[in-house]
């Protein structure tokens, strides 16, 4: 054995492709799927149909076109062996041609469409006012959110102190308002506090429902996260003469901050896209500003635009989000 | 025996339930300064429960606990006072994974004797080079070794000063090579007359150690002895087949 290990003979390379991708079936070889790919890109460049409705035959064609395509992608894409480029190339192109399809064959009035909503001869002049809706809408947000964090943070602390009364209570605000449509309780605080009383202006009534609201999942989560850490851990603290509030200050939260910080960031990006709903009591924020202008133009494209301005606020935090997540993923100890 | 010496630990008719379980069966003990003791048995007998009562991690359901002349289970001794005078390892080393290990060894020294962080700090430091990590001060949980958190976890459970240490099978959870760093840092203890409960099966160290061997089976003490006596010629049959099988 050690002979001939030592003395390695040149196999021929149709011998070491067979070793190196002789497992594979048929399909996911490249000797089926190098052919193809000749195929598919001459069926593509020479018998596809241009822009507009196809006949039935050119129909066929795109049709054959297709599945050549699907059993190309497959092929490779699921084998994990296949170079890392190679597969990129195919998910992109195929993701691609799909695209493109939908654009040249589904008889849309693409001219239209962007008259309609991609317009941007009516944003002129509005950008200011959508830009002060967008402001109105991250006051709105922010205060909301530093008010229902530090709601829900007492709340959850004080569901972790187990006190059968008290949580009653808490339980009762914690259903109440995570199962009430945050856009029946805006309209609530707005038209119905007066009766009792209570008037609030827009901006304020805004601000009351969405924390009040938000208060109660974010209870919920830091709770999930005060529940996550290990037992031991109150354990070891209370051996030590610590007292539970000592516990609680010193070793839990710290610890239940690293695991609920990912999903509180998914929920203040919840938070801000529900100030939205605020519309319907007249508050000026970016959504109502969207609709306004909408009405004025006869053109849905502010509306678009409205929505550009919520993707470009939220993306980066959403993004921030997940970065978060596998920063804490690292070391907490939770529950086993 | 050891009647001239302080009684640290007095245990009265102490009865544990868990639901319609019942797991001790009205334990009677006394433990005076300096004895170590240790306490073996099969998995299931009440070893971990008795002594997670004596700090009433578990609530005793039944019976007296007396911690230096200190009734623990009356209603107005304040507990976290007594724990301070009650070191505890655990099996699972429970250090605070947010905490460097000089961090936790500060902690509640800080937060309960309320030193001062420069005070604190020293006596963290002697203590690591105590258990010999002194270079792992700001190292935290999880860069150390199984043995090396627990040796950190001795020294988090020696900085509040206290009067006697219990040990939960404090190397059941430990690779067989760092077995031997853990217990000679606890045969130091030993040593130095601190009082101590252990929880271990590790007979080497037992017959080197101990005091006194009680043998807990279904919730009783079903023999109790100098290791000699114990180890050598058991005289419950329970306790013989026990330690045919983990000798």
């Amino acid at each position: 054995m050690a002979n001939i290990k030592q003395t390695p003979i040149r196999e021929s390379f149709a011998k070491r492709y067979r070793a190196r991708f002789g497992h594979l079936p048929w399909f996911k070889r490249y000797e089926c799927l190098i052919p193809l790919s000749i195929i598919i890109l001459l069926i593509g460049f020479l018998l596809l149909p241009p822009l507009g409705k196809p006949t039935p035959l050119q129909w066929l064609w795109i049709g054959v076109f297709l599945i050549l395509l699907i059993l190309w992608v497959v092929g490779i894409l699921t084998d994990i062996e296949k170079p890392r480029w190679i597969r990129a190339i195919a998910a992109i192109s195929f993701v691609f041609v799909l695209g493109f399809f939908f654009y040249r064959y589904s008889g849309a009035q693409w001219d239209k469409l962007t008259t309609n909503f991609f317009n941007l001869s009516v944003m002129e002049g509005l950008w200011g006012d959508l830009g002060q809706g967008l402001l109105m809408t991250l006051k709105v947000a922010l205060v909301s959110m530093c008010i229902s964090l530090v709601l829900g943070l007492v709340i959850a602390i004080l569901r972790s102190l187990n006190n059968p009364i008290l949580n009653v209570f808490l339980i009762i605000y914690i259903d109440f308002f995570r199962a009430i449509p945050l856009i029946v309780l805006v309209v609530f605080v707005f038209y119905a506090l007066p009766f009792l009383g209570i008037e609030l202006d827009p901006y304020i009534s805004a601000v009351v429902a969405v924390s009040l609201s938000y208060a109660a999942y974010v209870a919920e989560v830091i709770r999930a996260g005060i529940e996550s850490i290990y037992r031991g851990q109150v354990e070891a603290s209370r051996a030590l003469g610590l007292s539970s509030m000592q516990t609680m200050r010193l070793v839990i939260l710290p610890q239940a901050v690293r695991v609920v910080i990912p999903p509180t960031t998914g929920l203040m990006v919840g938070l801000l896209k529900d100030t939205a709903l605020t519309t319907i009591i007249g508050l000026p924020e970016l959504l109502y500003k969207g609709i306004q202008n909408t009405i004025w133009q006869s053109n849905p494209t502010p509306l678009v635009a409205a929505a550009v301005l919520y993707i470009i606020v939220l993306l980066p935090l959403t993004r921030f989000s997940g970065y978060l997540e596998t920063r804490s993923k690292k070391w907490v100890k939770t529950a086993r | 025996m050891g009647e001239d010496r302080a009684l640290m630990i007095e245990v009265i008719n102490l009865h544990k339930y868990f639901k319609d379980h019942h797991v001790l069966k009205g334990l009677n003990q006394k433990v005076y300064k300096s004895e170590v003791v240790a306490m073996i048995g099969p998995s299931g007998a009440g070893k971990s429960t008795f002594l997670r009562c004596l700090n009433r991690l578990e609530e005793p359901s039944l019976g007296k606990i007396l911690i230096e002349g200190t009734d623990i289970t009356a209603t107005r001794t304040d507990i976290n006072k007594v724990r301070t005078e009650i070191g505890m390892v655990f099996q699972s080393f429970n250090l605070f994974p947010h905490l460097t290990a000089l961090q936790n060894i500060k902690l509640a020294p800080i937060n309960v004797r309320r030193m001062s962080e420069k005070d604190a700090e020293e006596r963290g430091r002697q203590l690591l080079k105590k258990v010999g990590l002194q270079e792992k001060a700001n190292a935290y949980p999880d860069q150390l070794s199984g043995g090396q958190q627990q040796r950190v976890a001795i020294a988090r459970a020696l900085a509040m000063q206290p009067h006697m240490i219990f040990f939960d099978e404090p190397t059941s959870a430990l690779d067989p090579e760092m077995i031997r760093e853990v217990l000679d840092v606890m045969d130091n203890l030993a040593k130095e007359g601190m009082t101590m409960l252990v929880v271990s099966h590790e007979i080497g160290f037992i017959r080197e150690a101990a005091t006194r061997i009680l043998v807990l089976a279904d919730g009783c003490i079903i023999e109790e002895g100098t290791p000699n006596e114990v180890l050598k010629h058991p005289q419950h049959s329970r306790t013989q087949d026990f330690l045919s099988k983990i000798v």
